[in-house]
């Protein structure tokens, strides 16, 4: 078996469980021991979740662009699989970001959506995870799938940095990073039940990665003896 | 596969002990009544009012952090004697969530406390539409790598060459 799966195999339990306990623990500061916002009142408990979410999807990216020169580098396959999980948990994260930052836009704003920088932005990062998979959903050159789709991921990863400075580039309608070399612009009430939240996130990612990098690992693996099978049967 | 499901039944129990104990939270200390409500039953229990300023009957003390209006329900108004912190954000026109007790001498309601409008309808859906499809997007990959794992196993035993160079 392949060193990478094995060791996957071995702490992926670990990090649901550590994932599990942060995100309950999390949760229960979120909705129960957390103030409400002095201006926003009881809607601030959406950013313990929204957040979370947001910088989730930006992790989940960079792990795919590293995974990627790390596959065009090294060619092992099942680098590829982890990408193609990050890939696609990634796709999850940041549809739930757009999700609840909608949510959260409509009290807040007064609308559920605007073409503003960061929302503009993030959108176009799901864009191009939704065209990474589709890209591996309609190739039959294993090989060639993986290649290209490496390719992809680094030339969409120049939209990460757009994402994440676009508050600060361009003054919008979207709050300006709440952590940044100005300090900290939110009380630590708020402040340790998010980096909860966002500590559980990421270490639910890990754990998700792992399950469908082991997932897509095995699903090849079935192909191969299936196929082996098959051409045994046509012999 | 009796332990997958087993710890799914445990995640679902603890998800659903803090959907109880956010909604108790939600009972305690963010439902509120409009004065309609509070005026059809009155109780001498602290309670929370959600309605308008009634526009123009708005007279503040600021020395002694004093406040009185008339709170608008759909057809009937509370009269509000309000003693507490931030009469500066009492205005006219604005829904607010007040916190007090009615007075069954004067009929009044005396307010200790006055909060923004609750918005918990976007709070719920919000956590609703993030944790609901996260854990069952999680479920039918666990349930899927399960199922694989028990297919890859099955597929060895019709290996005969696998077999063979295992006894090697």
């Amino acid at each position: 078996m392949h060193k990478l799966i094995k060791w996957m195999r071995r702490l992926e339990g670990w990090f649901g469980l550590a994932a599990g306990i942060f995100l309950i623990v999390g949760l229960y500061m979120a909705l129960v021991t957390s103030p409400p916002d002095y201006y926003q009142g009881e809607v601030v408990r959406i950013m313990y979740i929204h957040v979370p979410f947001a910088q989730t999807s930006l992790l989940a990216y960079l792990v795919l662009f590293i995974g990627s020169l790390w596959y065009l580098w090294k060619k092992d396959p099942v680098v590829d699989n982890l990408n193609h999980a990050a890939a696609g948990v990634g796709a999850f994260f940041t549809i739930g970001e757009l999700l609840t930052g909608s949510i959260w836009g409509k009290p807040a704003w007064n609308t559920w959506w605007t073409w503003d920088a960061r929302l503009t932005s993030a959108l176009v990062l799901l864009l191009i995870l939704m065209a990474y998979l589709m890209l591996r959903m309609f190739m039959d050159d294993h090989v060639k799938e993986a290649r290209y789709a490496a390719i992809v991921a680094i030339i969409g990863f120049v939209d990460l940095p757009i994402v994440y400075f676009s508050v600060e580039w361009w003054r919008t309608i979207h709050q300006p990073l709440s952590v940044s070399q100005r300090g900290l612009a939110i009380s630590q009430e708020i402040l340790i039940p998010l980096i909860v939240m966002t500590i559980g996130f990421y270490l639910l990612f890990t754990y998700m990665v792992m399950v469908r990098t082991r997932m897509l690992y095995l699903g090849h693996l079935l192909e191969a003896k299936k196929g082996r099978l098959l051409s045994q049967a046509h012999l | 596969m009796s332990s997958f499901y087993i710890r799914w039944g445990v995640l679902l129990l603890v998800t659903s002990m803090i959907a109880f104990l956010g909604f108790q939270r939600y009972q305690r200390d963010v439902a509120s009544l409009t004065p309609d409500q509070l005026l059809e039953n009155p109780t001498p229990d602290k309670t929370r009012v959600m309605g308008i300023i009634q526009g123009g009957t708005l007279t503040r003390e600021h020395d002694s952090n004093r406040a009185y209006f008339l709170l608008q329900g759909e057809n009937k108004t509370l009269p509000v004697r309000y003693e507490g912190h931030d009469t500066d954000t009492l205005r006219d026109l604005k829904v607010i969530v007040v916190t007090g007790h009615i007075n069954s001498v004067t009929a009044e309601f005396d307010g200790e406390s006055v909060s923004l409008i609750p918005n918990y309808g976007f709070v719920t859906v919000a956590y609703l539409l993030g944790i609901l499809p996260t854990l069952f997007f999680l479920f039918l990959m666990e349930r899927k790598l399960r199922l694989l794992y028990t297919e890859v196993k099955e597929a060895k035993l019709y290996e005969p060459e696998a077999i063979d160079f295992d006894k090697e």
